[in-house]
């Protein structure tokens, strides 16, 4: 049971930093709340006590939304469903939808915010795999000023950012990647509301005639302390026609990314099969010449 | 404590109302609003029983702080049906027989609403998807699919509102006729009120101090902080228990709170009664309990070997039950067999998950009758049980039985029931404990856990002429319903064969672990599970089809089982011959493929689980660009 003393709806920004000022040391951030209230239940954190919560999901500027051809902005409480509902987001960022398709389920999703799922830092974040492949920086904000971090120097640790005490995520901005063909594979123990085992965001780009990459991105997380892109494989495949053999061979290279607890064996296995589906599947959305797509292996993995 | 002042609008009605900062939205609809068409069957958002709309979009009210529904647009189940006329989509439920225990249903009525909102075209698969943050544990879900599609089709108009209607069928012909569940329309449109969901005015909120240890002492308990503490009304041990202390389905062993040691982590050790929950659970935290650790066993096998910690003293040995059968003379089976199989089987503990988390409400009325209100799946024992315990004429004693939100036979046991009827004496208040859904999962029963080993043999044709079965089970602290499961495991040992000679053994253990009890099929999983593994090996090695070599040993009309039963019809080739061409089953011994794979492709084979439904037109409008 999560018990305050206190709940502060913040309107503005400046609320929020007053109230996080005059609670200082007593006080919790919150957003969508769809992971903190679970948090604090038998078995996990139990009984929490927190004298003041400050939620920041109503603040216009955390919801701001801004797309053009070459930049994303988006406000840090942005739900999680918003990737599925607007389709100029969802072609600046072509991986996100099929990450939010499998993200918890469709309630959550509503709720649950893109800077809550950063902020927490889990391994098996969804949505923060996606935003590393689109080289995001994040707008961190306090009562006195802003700084930018990238975000793949913002998430430390499991639970561990660089966050530091009386700031605030407010935005994150990336790369827009019209023309990419994305996918997001991720296997759990269920379809719905399951934490990632393996989870891989996948987004490519084909030269004009759809034979040859001209770029990927590769993200993976899930089997490591935090999500990180694939660069080794994102190079061999850059400037490579697309063939059965180029697949077969990124996938076998040797990889070190699975440093997960439990079933290593398992996972890597997982991430080759990922890796052939994701590229195929990607490869598809971005327009790949179906003469060159590879028939066997869509047939065994697509 | 800052209250809120909440104003909303819910099912198109004004709403301003005070709220404390820690409620949930869940919290402030079922206790304040009186809601209770908004279930609580996990408070983590996994199961989806609390989803409403706020401002249209739906959401899960459990993960929802209150203060979140500012200004917002509500509409609960409740609001789908006003005026009391269901829903299309409540209809359809109803007509599908969509509703079972009913717990689920007026969450997965909500869900069902926002997809065909979200998609008014949906496919079966896109329908699946969108359900996939709600949980039901009886249904298997194909019949609330069958109900989306269906009222999908009248609201399309693809399908005539008739549909709806219950089939006509002649008076007392039920057979293969869809027949309407009279209880659904209560169900579907959230009206149902389940033991959580009642309330009494004066009603006081019960919480449960547990053990932290597997086997301790109990050394003393110091309850004077937590009745000194404001609001709170009542607390009590196993010193309140004015009569025999001990319940059991079949061995009274256990007591309504651990009273000299606790056996199991998650025991009941103490109850709190008090105005509110939170001040319940600030009562438990203010309890002091010294235990001094006793050495604890967790394991079935070791509990049976002499100098293993004993839990009580009445079982020296740790067996709650054995049961042995005996019939014709195994060795000369295994002697005159030409394949002898010996096999060993485990299978685990089994939690029940009914989407209904335990919940009663208990007062003493106008007459001095102790009343209990519960889903409890056995009242009439409960209440010769409760009458001994809490000393009285068992016309002081009465049971309701509420709506079971699913039992199967996790809700047979009297694990609070004792608890809540001492504190409405104590109190003389209405007193009310809703579990937790981990205090259910931590401390009621769950399916044994067991140990088998299995020697069968075999003629070269595949009769079975000997089997050897013993099994052990992991029957926890407490004996539950043990002795009953050991005894079916031990009739139904043999599988419904036909074998001349039987010897079967089935212990209940006593352990340290968290009680076992009752659980769909009683005991038959366990030596099921072994005797139809072993048969698969030896048709494999017999070079026999695995349902050629359950033929051969079938029973058969007018046959007597070992346990020297007359049966009259026995269906079990019937049954193997539906079972074989349903599957599409490819004949020949386990080993090898038959001619034709008829497992694949078919339109009533389910294919393998993707996501991705609602992307299905988007991806073909890119293939044909």
């Amino acid at each position: 049971m999560l018990i305050c003393d206190e709940y502060i709806t913040a309107e503005t920004l400046a609320d929020a930093f007053a109230a996080m000022d005059r609670h200082r040391g007593r006080y919790r951030v919150v957003a969508g709340c769809t992971d903190t209230l679970p948090w604090a239940r038998e078995g996990r954190a139990g009984d929490v006590e927190i004298p003041v919560l400050i939620d920041v999901s109503r603040i216009p500027e955390l919801n701001e939304r801004h797309v053009d051809g070459k930049r994303v902005r988006l406000g840090a409480a942005t739900p999680v469903q918003r990737f599925l509902d607007d389709a100029a987001l969802g072609r600046a960022m072509p991986a996100m939808p099929r990450c939010a398709v499998w993200f918890a389920d469709d309630q959550i999703r509503a709720q649950a915010t893109i800077g809550g799922n950063i902020v927490n830092a889990s391994p098996a974040a969804d949505v923060t795999p996606c935003l590393v492949a689109h080289e995001t920086t994040l707008e961190l904000a306090t009562a006195n000023g802003k700084r930018s971090l990238a975000l793949r120097d913002f998430v430390l640790g499991p639970g561990k950012t660089a966050l530091q005490e009386g700031e605030l995520l407010t935005a994150v901005t990336c790369d827009a990647l019209p023309g990419y063909g994305g996918s997001f594979e991720k296997v759990g123990h269920r379809r719905s509301l399951v934490i990632s085992t393996v989870c891989l965001a996948v987004m490519v780009k084909f030269d004009a005639a759809g034979r040859v990459f001209e770029d990927v991105r590769l993200a993976i997380a899930g089997v490591c302390p935090m999500p990180r892109r694939l660069t080794e494989i994102e190079q061999a495949l850059r400037g490579a026609r697309l063939s059965d053999a180029k697949l077969e061979e990124v996938a076998d290279m040797p990889l070190d990314v699975v440093q997960s607890r439990t079933r290593q064996e398992y996972r890597r296995d997982v991430v080759r099969g990922f890796l052939m589906r994701g590229l195929i599947n990607a490869a598809k959305r971005a327009g790949a010449d179906p003469a060159v797509l590879p028939q066997a292996l869509e047939a065994a993995y697509g | 404590m800052a209250e809120l002042s909440i104003k909303a609008t819910i099912n198109g009605r004004k709403v301003a109302r005070n709220a404390k900062p820690h409620q949930r939205l869940l919290d402030f609809l079922r206790d304040d609003l009186n809601l209770t068409g908004n279930k609580e069957g996990c408070g983590a958002g996994e199961c989806g029983t609390c989803s409403v709309f706020i401002d249209g979009v739906l959401m899960k009210s459990c993960l929802l702080p209150v203060a979140k529904a500012q200004g917002t647009t509500i509409e609960t189940v409740e609001g789908l049906a006003r005026g009391g006329e269901l829903s299309v989509l409540q209809k359809a439920f109803h007509k599908a027989g969509a509703s079972q225990c009913g717990y689920c249903i007026p969450g997965m009525v909500m869900a069902a609403t926002a997809a065909l909102r979200a998609n008014p075209y949906a496919d079966r698969e896109e329908i699946k998807e969108r359900l996939g943050g709600n949980i039901c544990r009886c249904t298997g879900y194909q019949k609330i699919f069958d109900a989306v599609e269906l009222a999908r089709d009248v609201q399309n108009g693809r399908l005539p509102a008739t549909a709806l209607l219950e089939q006509e069928h002649a008076e007392g012909d039920f057979i293969g006729k869809n027949i309407r569940r009279i209880d659904a329309p209560g169900k579907v449109s959230g009206k149902l009120r389940y033991a959580g969901d009642m309330t009494m005015p004066g009603m006081l909120h019960v919480q449960v101090l547990r053990s932290p240890h597997a086997h301790a002492r109990i050394v003393s308990i110091d309850t004077s902080a937590a009745e000194a503490m404001e609001g709170v009304e009542g607390v009590i041990t196993s010193a309140d228990v004015p009569g025999e202390d001990g319940f059991g389905v079949f061995v009274h062993d256990q007591p309504v709170m651990a009273r000299g040691k606790v056996r199991y982590v998650g025991e009941a050790v103490a109850a709190v009664a008090a105005e509110d929950p939170l001040i319940a659970r600030r009562a438990l935290s203010a309890i002091k309990v010294v235990y001094e650790a006793l050495p604890a066993v967790f394991d079935a096998e070791t509990a049976m070997q002499p100098g293993a910690p004993v839990l009580h003293d009445y079982a020296p040995d740790n067996i709650t039950k054995h049961i042995p059968i005996r019939v014709g003379d195994v060795e000369a089976g295994f002697a005159a067999s030409d394949l002898v199989l010996e096999e060993n089987y485990s299978t685990q503990a089994i939690e029940h998950a009914y989407l209904e988390p335990e919940a009663g409400l208990s007062y003493v009325d106008h007459d001095g009758v102790v009343t209990v209100v519960s889903p409890s799946q056995n009242i009439t024992h409960h209440r010769h049980m409760l009458a001994k315990i809490i000393a009285k004429p068992i016309s002081k004693v009465r049971f309701i039985m509420s709506p079971v939100g699913g039992g199967f036979g996790g809700k047979e046991d009297m694990i609070y029931q004792g608890m809540l009827a001492l504190l409405a004496m104590k109190t003389d208040r209405p007193v009310r404990l809703v579990f937790t859904r981990e205090e259910s999962i931590a401390t009621t029963a769950k399916r044994h856990p067991s140990r088998t080993t299995l020697r069968m043999g075999f003629t070269r044709d595949g009769r079975i002429l000997a089997s050897h079965l013993t099994m052990i089970c992991d029957g926890g602290a407490y004996g539950l319903s043990t002795e009953g499961v050991m005894r079916k495991a031990a009739i139904l040992g043999a599988g419904p064969y036909a074998i001349p000679n039987v010897r079967i053994d089935t212990y209940g253990i006593y352990t340290n672990n968290t009680p076992s009890g009752a659980f769909r099929s009683f005991g038959a999983l366990q030596t099921q599970f072994a005797t139809e593994s072993t048969l698969d090996m030896a048709a494999e090695r017999l070079g026999l089809d695995p349902f050629e070599i359950r033929r051969i040993n079938a029973m058969q009309d007018g046959g007597t089982t070992h346990t020297k039963q007359k049966l009259g019809k026995v269906s079990l080739t019937r049954v193997l011959d539906a079972l074989e061409k349903g599957s599409g089953w490819e004949q020949g011994a386990p080993a090898v493929r038959g001619a034709t794979r008829g497992d694949l492709g078919r339109a009533d084979v389910r294919p393998p689980v993707s996501l991705g439904a609602r992307f299905a037109a988007e991806d073909k409008q890119e293939a044909a660009e």
